[in-house]
């Protein structure tokens, strides 16, 4: 058993593979997937929770890119659980915007 | 949204996150590590599946080692950089290791991409000149009495190895099975193991 055991292999919520490996395409996205596995492993947020918002997530628009819908089913989550607002992250990077300026 | 754009809400994300005591950044970096360590190990998950089939079935076995290139087919795994590929069985009484000592020839069909030490020249050289000694080096300490054989691959003919299957896994299914085969144990530097249920 580790911790990336549920993450899906096939059906509509796997990540996209090659030879079996999953594909980054950028480093943000391996920085989510990281982010998220690191969520379910300390219990602030079952698997099967991220899970389902992530299945959702991809149905309601399956020409988006599959680590943006799964960027919003982790923010589903948390605005659900109210871990966090989505005003929250909607003014942060503005505030980071504002940082460098 | 642009890649810049995600990278920017991530990175907020994460922030927000570890202010609120809900992660903690180094364990999202260990989990990365973990993970990239995982795939790289575990995630040849094509020629694992060839490897299990062979085990359970000994008519695919059979067609296997006489015919690598068409029996990889039966799964739909093939195309240009799986053409000639051989498959050599592990015994009890040998051991088979690939090397490509011209360049770095490998079943990218089956393996994906080759770990940075097959491609290095240390491992080319020693690999011909003393595989033992090099097999130990990286933890495979093999009895005198098991003859080793090293196969150089090249353009003709790409050699994948067909590891022994590990005691006590008879009760395990082909799925099951596939999921203990590593990349290593393909290319011969390390046996299967069974951890146990």
């Amino acid at each position: 058993m580790n911790a990336f055991d549920p993450v899906d292999v096939a059906g509509p919520a796997a990540p996209p593979r090659s030879n079996g490996e999953v594909v980054f395409e950028a480093p943000w996205q391996q920085r989510l997937f990281g982010l998220t596995l690191a969520m379910t492993e300390t219990a602030a947020m079952p698997w099967e929770t991220f899970r389902t918002r992530l299945i959702g997530r991809i149905a309601e628009d399956e020409a988006r890119p599959y680590w943006e819908s799964w960027a919003a089913a982790l923010e589903d989550v948390l605005a659900a659980s109210a871990m966090l607002s989505i005003t929250d992250v909607d003014t942060r990077p503005n505030l980071l915007v504002q940082d460098t300026e | 949204m642009t890649d810049d754009a995600m990278a920017t809400r991530i990175e907020a994300l994460e922030e927000l996150l570890t202010e609120k005591g809900l992660v903690d950044p180094d364990s999202v970096d260990r989990l990365i590590d973990h993970f990239t360590h995982f795939t790289q190990h575990v995630g040849p998950m094509n020629g694992a599946k060839v490897i299990a089939r062979a085990w359970v079935d000994p008519a695919y076995k059979r067609r296997l080692l006489a015919d690598g290139t068409r029996a990889i087919a039966e799964f739909g795994f093939g195309g240009p950089v799986a053409a000639m590929v051989k498959v050599v069985a592990n015994t009890p009484k040998i051991h088979n290791v690939v090397v490509c000592t011209l360049c770095s020839c490998y079943p990218r069909a089956l393996l994906g991409l080759p770990p940075n030490w097959y491609t290095s020249p240390a491992y080319r050289s020693r690999m011909v000149a003393e595989p033992r000694a090099l097999l130990r080096e990286m933890g495979l300490d093999l009895p005198a009495r098991v003859q080793i054989r090293v196969w150089d691959s090249s353009a003709e003919a790409r050699f994948m190895v067909l590891p022994l299957r590990p005691e006590g896994t008879d009760n395990l299914s082909e799925a099951r099975l596939a999921e203990l085969v590593t990349r290593d144990a393909m290319i011969g530097v390390a046996e299967v193991a069974w951890p146990g249920p």
